[in-house]
């Protein structure tokens, strides 16, 4: 019976903790989620504008383009600072690691989970700087791009793929690898010929690229912390839950081991009374 | 005059889409104007004032960095900041041209990293301060 006691208590105290951590988590989600929506539009016009740029130019030659023979690979990983988030760490790492295959990979990874893992694993990172996904600000989206985008241009890599997780909704969160460069035209778009650019394609190029890998990965990473409350709050929820329904149930047994204790007692009262 | 659809983003949000008569803006080449009808068109943006003319208004802007992209008439504005001239806080450019002032004044201390984002600091406290205005 003290053991039943003892178990109770404890996961009162576990119930307790989860409950907070799933107000937390949907207190910051609300921001989150905001601030998700809000560089949505950003996201997409700039895919939308840099493809369209890219598949209209296709008469002159930047580093940018051009696709290399695939040597290394560099993935900007964005993962969570915390776990307890039910599998949110966990299908993002496999997503990257199912991409990746058997090429040689650098990642600049994003998040303090995200060191964790790579550091594990002994694979070679740019920069250990940014183990704060929550942290991170446009600033330091810009800070990345511009070293990922030195880095592409000496030749350290052939590939740049940002895998981070869509905030499709509350419920939902899916892991997903984006390419970013070398710059790709969409195939079946219409190719455009004439386009002006000042100073030239070449400066155009330079000016933006960066901003454009700086935009993406700011995208990315409002909608990977997003993701990262929503899946900490369904997995505290459901943990609450789970929490509820074994106390419920080791209440059940507290009380039958009581019971019986006390049926026992009258009866050896009263079978020591008729003696 | 003739109009043309606009769109101006930001890692913010999205900031204005409608119809727009003219947009002038900074690039880093300096400053172009752009008009209905423009030939498909790519530039990089600098730091500096913008000005979109609405329904004969015209309103002004700080805009810094980012893209400009004209792709069949449609024209999208992509900068890192902009800040309507009615919603910048005055004072506070002030103070953060003040704190970059400081800052630079010891030139000898600072490391080339430090100075280029001091600088970019105060430029872009001076371009908030002029469009404030």
């Amino acid at each position: 019976m003290k053991d039943i006691k003892l178990r109770i208590k404890s996961v009162e105290s576990t119930m307790q903790i989860t409950k907070a951590m799933e107000l937390v988590a949907s207190s910051k989600l609300r921001g989150a989620k905001l601030r998700a929506e809000q560089s949505r539009p950003y996201f997409n016009v700039l895919h939308q504008t840099l493809a369209d740029i890219v598949a209209s130019t296709q008469d002159f030659y930047s580093p940018y383009t051009a696709k290399r023979e695939v040597k290394t690979r560099c993935y900007v990983v964005i993962a969570g600072d915390r776990g307890l988030a039910g599998g949110y760490n966990a299908n993002l790492f496999k997503t990257a690691a199912a991409h990746m295959g058997d090429t040689p990979c650098v990642v600049l990874p994003v998040g303090k989970k995200a060191v964790e893992h790579y550091a594990r694993r002994g694979t070679p990172m740019l920069t250990e700087r940014f183990a704060e996904a929550a942290e991170v600000d446009v600033g330091d989206c810009f800070e990345m791009a511009g070293m990922l985008s030195r880095a592409f241009l000496a030749g350290e890599f052939d590939e740049l793929f940002v895998v981070y997780t869509n905030f499709v909704s509350m419920l939902n969160q899916s892991p997903a690898v984006l390419p970013m460069l070398p710059l790709a035209a969409e195939s079946d778009g219409p190719r455009r010929g004439l386009r002006l650019y000042e100073p030239g394609p070449q400066a155009v190029y330079d000016a933006i690229v960066p901003e454009y890998l700086a935009g993406l990965v700011w995208g990315a990473v409002c909608e990977s912390v997003a993701s990262e409350l929503g899946a900490r709050r369904t997995a505290m929820d459901s943990a609450s839950k789970n929490a509820g329904e074994m106390i419920d149930q080791l209440s059940l047994r507290y009380n039958r081991a009581r019971q019986g204790a006390i049926t026992q007692e009258i009866t050896e009262i009263v079978a020591g009374a008729e003696s | 005059m003739s109009t043309f659809p606009l769109t101006i983003v930001t890692p913010d949000g999205l900031l204005f889409e409608g119809e727009a008569e003219r947009l002038r803006v900074r690039t880093i080449e300096g400053d172009v104007c752009i008009l209905a009808r423009h030939i498909d068109y790519a530039t990089a943006l600098g730091m500096g004032e913008a000005a979109v003319t609405i329904d004969g208004k015209v309103r002004r802007a700080a805009c810094m960095g980012g893209l400009l992209s004209v792709t069949g008439g449609r024209v999208s504005l992509v900068p890192t900041t902009f800040e309507w001239a009615d919603q910048i806080d005055a004072p506070r450019a002030q103070r953060a041209k003040e704190r970059a002032e400081t800052l630079l004044a010891n030139r000898a201390k600072m490391s080339d990293r430090e100075f280029r984002l001091a600088e970019a600091r105060l430029k872009r406290a001076l371009v908030r301060l002029h469009v404030g205005q």
